[in-house]
């Protein structure tokens, strides 16, 4: 309790240079928390983008299907339906794909087939929105009349065909049959830049008739609450799945997007690196304040060793110092970043050009308002100011009360 | 009478060869309980390097220190800084008392460390600040305090523990003649009526002439060792 009050007393004896202390830890703390927040908020933003765009949160699969995809790789909804009981799973949808060709008149064009629930996809993804001539999938068609096809903008271009127009598919069914059926385009989505360009959608039905793989799908896609339980989900369904179900693995976004998810970790790693290094910077500062304010007070610390203070209890206060300095910076910082990550984080600013954040463009700045952006850097500072105390503390503890009464 | 203090050939030095210093020379030296003793000498007799000694401060070269039967040398670390919490007062003749506490909390801050409860502490403080006759000045800080004030606090702080020896290193040395003089009267009072027992090095002829017991130093070795019948008040 003494040793708090004391220590408080000696910071508060030295206001300037306390002051400007603080300040200079707050003002790292601050660079940290704009740096972490804006490279958590654009990872965030290119995460929701293409977990939103077509990935979702989790996928299943039949085993090894992520690295190698395969059309004979595939299972029945039903065989796993009953694992995706988790509250946290907010709705999922069956994919089945094939690669393909397609044809109108003399133009042809490569093209990913893909099947889709039309109830239940919109739930997971956006595809809806990305429509941008025609209508989506309808949930129901004649069976006598062609069937209905949705088709990205790279194909529509190379086919030179719009909605209500008509194209031919061909593929190899699931049987090793070559299957081939004429379509009706009923809408278009997406740019010719976007990734989905060269995708044609089928309703699920439509495409398991067309590739001969009735009742069979390729992948389930789940979207979840709240992303951040995404592994925790992914490892609760799995648990549920081995006892049901054999060779079936459910992928996390983290790993259906492996490489972007790798390059994300390092890059930040790589900032906190170069933020840890800020800090120590900012915290030579401090070891000089500190060390500064240890050899004015030899005298008084000589006298306190005199009078039967243990080395550690000197030491201790020195430790108890250095802490309230970083909390003094700490304080100072999070006042100052609040208002700022605040902004950041709903305002923002657009960019000029569009910057690459993992190979998904990002055309504004928006930055990350969470604790984790705050936690962190605070975790650092606090570090550090144990560290940097170190060597003060062992000083003051050291010193010979004799040798300090004699100095004047 | 137990003896309190005990130095046997106690040799302490500095510097070697040309620059040999002996600045404690084979002091054997016999302090009762309860003696009230002024070690003097010329300037570099040797007078704050016995106290220091005597204080487990520093470590002697030769010889031994025995506190109530306790050779320090036995001791160290945090059980050597626990023995001077517990046995030890110093008073330094630049008060030393610590700047961003009151006088109170000078005071209080030995008992602090010895553990003693809320109730208990308060009421010391009290005591020892009527004692050296400084009631009511308790919350200032030494700054705002005179240097006999000030060095009444050490005083206060150093009996405030309760200790067994008290060692005052020129106590008067940074005080006027009649400041000094008064300190000198608190602390044989003090030593009086609780029976503390005081050694301390003075240069001033009149602190000398209130020492029941005058332990001359010259060049580290003790040259006269002098109990009076008569003491000045
Ligand atoms: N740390 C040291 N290094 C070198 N010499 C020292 C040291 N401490 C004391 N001395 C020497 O030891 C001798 C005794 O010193 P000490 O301080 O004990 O004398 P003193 O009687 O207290 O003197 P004063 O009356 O001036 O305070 C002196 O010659 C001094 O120079
Ligand atoms: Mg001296």
């Amino acid at each position: 309790m003494l040793t708090l009050r004391l220590a408080f007393r000696n910071i508060l004896r030295q206001r300037r240079r306390s002051i400007l202390t603080g300040l200079s830890v707050g003002i790292g703390y601050l660079v940290c928390c704009v740096a972490i927040s804006m490279s958590e908020g654009s990872y965030s933003n290119a995460i929701r983008f293409f977990t939103e765009d077509t990935t979702g949160h989790l996928q299943v699969h039949k085993k090894d299907y992520l690295r190698r995809p395969n059309v004979h790789k595939h299972f029945a909804l039903e065989d796993i339906t009953e694992s995706l009981t988790d509250v946290r799973i907010a709705a999922y949808s069956a994919r089945l794909f094939a690669p393909g060709l397609a044809y109108a008149g003399d133009n042809h064009a490569p093209a990913n087939i893909i099947g889709v629930e039309v109830e239940t996809e919109p739930l997971v993804t956006r595809i809806e929105e990305k429509l941008t001539a025609g209508k989506f999938l309808p949930a129901s068609y004649e069976i006598n009349e062609t069937m209905p096809a949705l088709v990205g903008a790279g194909v529509a271009e190379l086919l030179e065909v719009g909605v209500g127009d008509e194209l031919i598919l061909i593929s190899q069914g699931g049987d090793g049959s070559v299957a081939n059926d004429i379509f009706t385009i009923v809408g278009k989505i997406g740019t010719r830049t976007s990734g989905d360009r060269h995708n044609v959608y089928l309703p699920l039905l439509a495409a398991q008739n067309f590739l001969t793989l009735d009742g069979r799908i390729h992948e389930v896609v789940v979207r979840v609450n709240d992303i951040h339980d995404a592994i925790q989900v992914a490892t609760n369904v799995q648990q549920q799945l081995d006892i049901t179900a054999t060779d079936i693995v459910v992928s996390p976004w983290q790993t259906v997007q492996a490489s972007f998810f790798r390059s994300m970790e390092s890059d930040k790693r790589a900032n906190e690196i170069s933020l840890g290094i800020i800090l120590f910077i900012v915290f030579i500062g401090v070891l000089n304040t500190v060390l500064m304010s240890v050899l004015e007070r030899t005298r008084e610390f000589g006298v306190l060793k005199a009078i039967g203070s243990r080395p550690w209890t000197i030491a201790r206060l020195i430790t108890i110092e250095t802490s309230i300095l970083a909390a003094l910076g700490l304080v100072i910082g999070v006042i100052l970043s609040i208002p700022l990550i605040w902004w950041f984080a709903t305002t923002g600013f657009d960019m000029p050009e569009p910057i690459d954040i993992g190979g998904v463009k990002m055309q504004s700045m928006r930055g990350e308002f969470s604790l984790d952006v705050f936690i962190f850097p605070a975790c650092i500072v606090y570090v550090y100011a144990l560290l940097v105390s170190i060597f003060p503390a062992v000083k003051a503890a050291r010193i010979n009360p004799v040798d300090a009464m004699r100095s004047t | 009478m137990p003896q309190v203090i005990q130095t046997q050939n106690l040799s302490r030095r500095f510097g070697e060869g040309d620059t040999l210093v002996r600045a404690v020379e084979n002091v054997s030296l016999t302090i009762d309980s309860g003696e009230f003793t002024a070690l003097i000498g010329p300037s570099g007799s040797g007078k704050s390097t016995l106290l220091h000694l005597i204080g487990g401060l520093d470590i002697p070269h030769e010889g031994s220190v025995k506190l109530s039967g306790v050779d320090i040398a036995s001791i160290s670390g945090a059980a050597l800084s626990d023995f001077r919490r517990d046995h030890i007062g110093f008073i330094f003749q630049s008060y030393n008392l610590i700047p961003v506490l009151t006088a109170e909390e000078n005071i209080e801050y030995v008992m602090l460390l010895q553990n003693v409860a809320a109730g208990e502490r308060k009421t010391r403080v009290s005591e020892m600040l009527e004692l050296v006759g400084l009631s009511g000045l308790g919350h200032r800080r030494p700054p705002e305090l005179s240097g006999g004030q000030q060095q009444r606090v050490a005083v206060a702080r150093a009996m405030a523990s309760q200790p067994d020896i008290i060692l005052a290193d020129e106590p008067t040395a940074n005080l006027d003649s009649k400041t000094g003089a008064t300190l000198l009267d608190v602390m044989r009072e003090l030593n009086q009526s609780l029976g503390v027992t005081f050694v301390f090095s003075t240069h001033d002829q009149m602190i000398m002439d209130r020492a029941k017991r005058l332990v001359h130093l010259r060049d580290g070795e003790i040259e006269l060792d002098e109990l009076r019948e008569s003491v000045a008040t």
